[in-house]
């Protein structure tokens, strides 16, 4: 049974997703700020969250980055507008994915069970990537000296999955279909946005990478 | 009708303004001139002539054989010429070519006792013939005085005038030319704004620092003028936001109790389901309509940036047509390609392309029963992309309207259509407008509605 934290400051809304998230069979911890749904997390340790944007005293970014900085559970946000400034901070405070507003309840569902559904590969083989050592059994990947370098699980999957297609461009589309595991709920910003931040952890100088690379019109390909 | 350009016309009506005037001038100086000069060298000669037949008389009184002498001695001195008669015969002449230009008349006259001149034009060249009667040797002196000098000097005034009037006439039209360009370029410039602010440009304004103050008063009605219609503008814009904004609230509640609800569908009564149905039925369109505002408010108020990127289009169409049949569950419709479109570049913000194939796939499914296919094409620098149906097609006289906003076409009257929004259309048009490509209705090869797309190709720079 999956447990979901769901971090909501209009009533209505957040009674309507406890409602229809307890349907689904979720156990669901709801919070009307982001002061109170990090501190329940630290309680409950939930294992994917809903965050909106839009929460009075600390901000749904913040709510993210918080609860970022204590596990790398998937996170939703929800987002009030899909301005691409909005989303794009959004992701870059810590999410995973996001809906924006009015959002369809079934999407919502989908997209939290793919979340949920996925796991990393455990067939892969580990493999080195310039100074870092990546373990994709064990999820874990070292540099050089021993440390490790910590990734969430949605840049962990994309590294490896773009390691598995043995240096062969996989499209935007592809990636989503991969890593988010939607088929039609497809937005290239998320992969964008995910791209850039795998990029600032394994590149050397994520201005000019030289592992993952962009195919102008086509996607991403990993130089291994 | 085209209209004569008024710079053309001001340049003209200074230029020959200028050329009138100075023509007048020059020609009543020179006329003036003429005949000052011509009277005042006449005063002198008639003078001279009277000192001359005296000097004639002395002679003829004292040594008439040196009367020869006297008169080349004339001739020497005032390049006249003076020519003595008596009894009708001539007794000296200083130049006898010069005979013809004593007319009978004078003779006539100075034989009857009249000291007489006369002012002769021949070709050009004017000649004073002064007669002066010696009654008491009965004698005629007459004495012919050429005004070549005068003439030399009245052409040279000929020449310095008309190089005046043509100069004069070159600053008049340069004059012309900088009046115009005052006076006509701050009229260029408000054509030129007006011309970009239609185009959406709205933050043109003209510049009325440095203009005069006429101009600077139209300037700065016209940029008040346009501030106020850029403020409207956005209140109507940031008004539909607004609304929209504030639907999202309850609507986001409304569709989850529903999605709720819908979970306990097995415990409703048959009436009880039959009220689920139409309200999700409603709801998702209530969704779809407050969505299509929203964005629509967005990308008038342009607080959407567009993002705009250089992609494959194949690629992208492929992707597109997959994506929005399945999200709303219906057959792909095949995608062909003709021969000779060879993996195109365009360049267009993806999520809106992507909306606006998904839009078209759905008006097609409403109105037709689904696109047939979709048929790419390149015509020359440009790519067609058309979205068939076999369904009853528009008629010409929609085919402008389908685009306007809440436009529902005589299809949608006729037929038990489900419901749209009535803003598909009109978003599909902005975004392709936003791609700088354009949308138009036409016949599909299977008599139904063909809408087609045209993007500009773009090269692909590879990274």
């Amino acid at each position: 049974m999956a447990r979901i934290l769901i971090v909501e400051d209009d009533d209505h809304i957040r009674s309507a997703l406890r409602l229809m998230f307890e349907g689904e069979g979720f156990v669901v911890d709801d919070a009307p700020t982001g002061e109170v749904g990090v501190a329940l997390f630290a309680r409950m340790a939930s294992d994917i969250a809903i965050v909106d944007v839009m929460l009075p005293g600390m901000t749904g970014f913040q709510t993210c980055e918080a609860l970022r900085q204590a596990s790398d559970l998937p996170i939703v946000i929800v987002s009030a507008r899909d301005d691409t400034a909005d989303v794009v901070l959004g992701l870059e405070s810590g999410a995973d994915d996001y809906v924006t507003k009015p959002f369809v309840p079934e999407e919502l569902l989908a997209r939290v069970k793919a979340h949920l559904r996925r796991r990393p590969e455990k067939s892969a083989n580990p493999f080195r990537l310039g100074d870092l050592h990546v373990v994709p059994d064990e999820g874990i990947v070292r540099h050089h000296d021993g440390t490790e370098l910590h990734l969430t699980s949605t840049e962990f999957r994309l590294l490896t999955d773009l390691a598995s297609a043995n240096g062969k461009v996989l499209s935007r589309e592809d990636l989503l279909e991969r890593v988010w595991g939607y088929d039609y709920f497809g937005d290239s910003r998320l992969v964008d946005v995910h791209i850039r931040r795998l990029r600032m952890k394994i590149e050397p100088d994520s201005a000019s990478p030289m592992f993952l690379v962009t195919v102008r019109g086509a996607g991403y390909k990993l130089v291994l | 009708m085209r209209r004569r350009s008024l710079r053309l016309r001001l340049l003209v009506t200074f230029g020959l303004g200028a050329f009138v005037l100075s023509s007048m001038f020059a020609s009543l100086t020179y006329f003036g001139v003429q005949r000052l000069l011509i009277a005042n060298q006449q005063q002198t000669d008639l003078r001279q002539s009277y000192v001359n037949a005296a000097l004639v008389r002395s002679t003829l009184y004292t040594s008439p054989p040196q009367l020869a002498n006297l008169l080349a001695s004339i001739q020497k001195a005032t390049a006249s010429f003076v020519l003595v008669q008596t009894h009708h015969q001539w007794l000296a002449r200083s130049n006898p070519a010069a005979t013809k230009d004593v007319s009978a008349a004078i003779i006539k006259l100075v034989n009857e006792g009249h000291a007489t001149e006369q002012t002769l034009n021949i070709n050009g060249e004017i000649i004073f013939v002064v007669g002066v009667p010696i009654p008491a040797v009965e004698t005629q002196v007459f004495e012919v005085f050429r005004l070549n000098s005068l003439e030399h000097t009245l052409q040279i005034l000929l020449f310095v005038l008309g190089a005046g009037a043509l100069i004069t006439s070159f600053i008049g039209m340069s004059g012309g030319l900088w009046v115009t360009r005052r006076a006509v370029r701050p009229l260029e410039e408000v054509s030129r704004a007006a011309a970009q602010i239609a185009d959406g440009a709205l933050t043109t304004r003209l510049a009325v620092t440095r203009a005069d103050r006429e101009v600077q008063q139209l300037g700065e009605s016209f940029n008040e003028m346009v501030s106020q219609l850029v403020q409207r503008l956005e209140r109507d814009a940031r008004f539909a936001s607004d609304v929209s904004h504030e639907l999202r609230s309850p609507l986001t509640t409304l569709a989850t109790t529903a999605s709720v609800l819908q979970q306990h569908r097995p415990d409703l009564s048959p009436a009880g389901q039959e009220s689920l149905d139409l309200l999700l039925a409603d709801l998702s369109i209530f969704q779809s309509l407050v969505e299509d505002l929203l964005e629509m408010a967005r990308s008038d108020a342009g607080a959407a940036p567009l993002v705009m990127e250089t992609v494959r289009a194949i690629e992208l169409l492929r992707q597109s047509v997959r994506s929005a049949a399945g999200h709303q569950a219906l057959s792909e419709p095949t995608l062909e390609i003709e021969p000779g479109v060879d993996d195109p570049f365009v360049k267009v913000d993806r999520r809106r392309f992507e909306r606006v194939i998904t839009n078209l796939i759905d008006n097609a499914h409403r109105y037709a029963d689904g696109a047939v296919a979709l048929r790419v094409s390149r015509v020359g620098e440009q790519l067609a992309i058309n979205v068939d149906d076999a369904g009853p097609g528009i008629t010409p006289d929609e085919r402008e309207q389908v685009f306007e906003r809440f436009f529902r076409g005589r299809a949608a009257n006729d037929r038990g259509i489900a419901r749209g929004t009535g803003l598909g259309l009109a978003l599909v048009r902005d975004h392709v407008r936003a791609f700088g490509g354009t949308i138009t209705v036409a016949t599909s090869p299977e008599g139904g509605a063909r809408f087609q797309i045209v993007l500009p190709i773009v090269e692909g720079d590879p990274e």
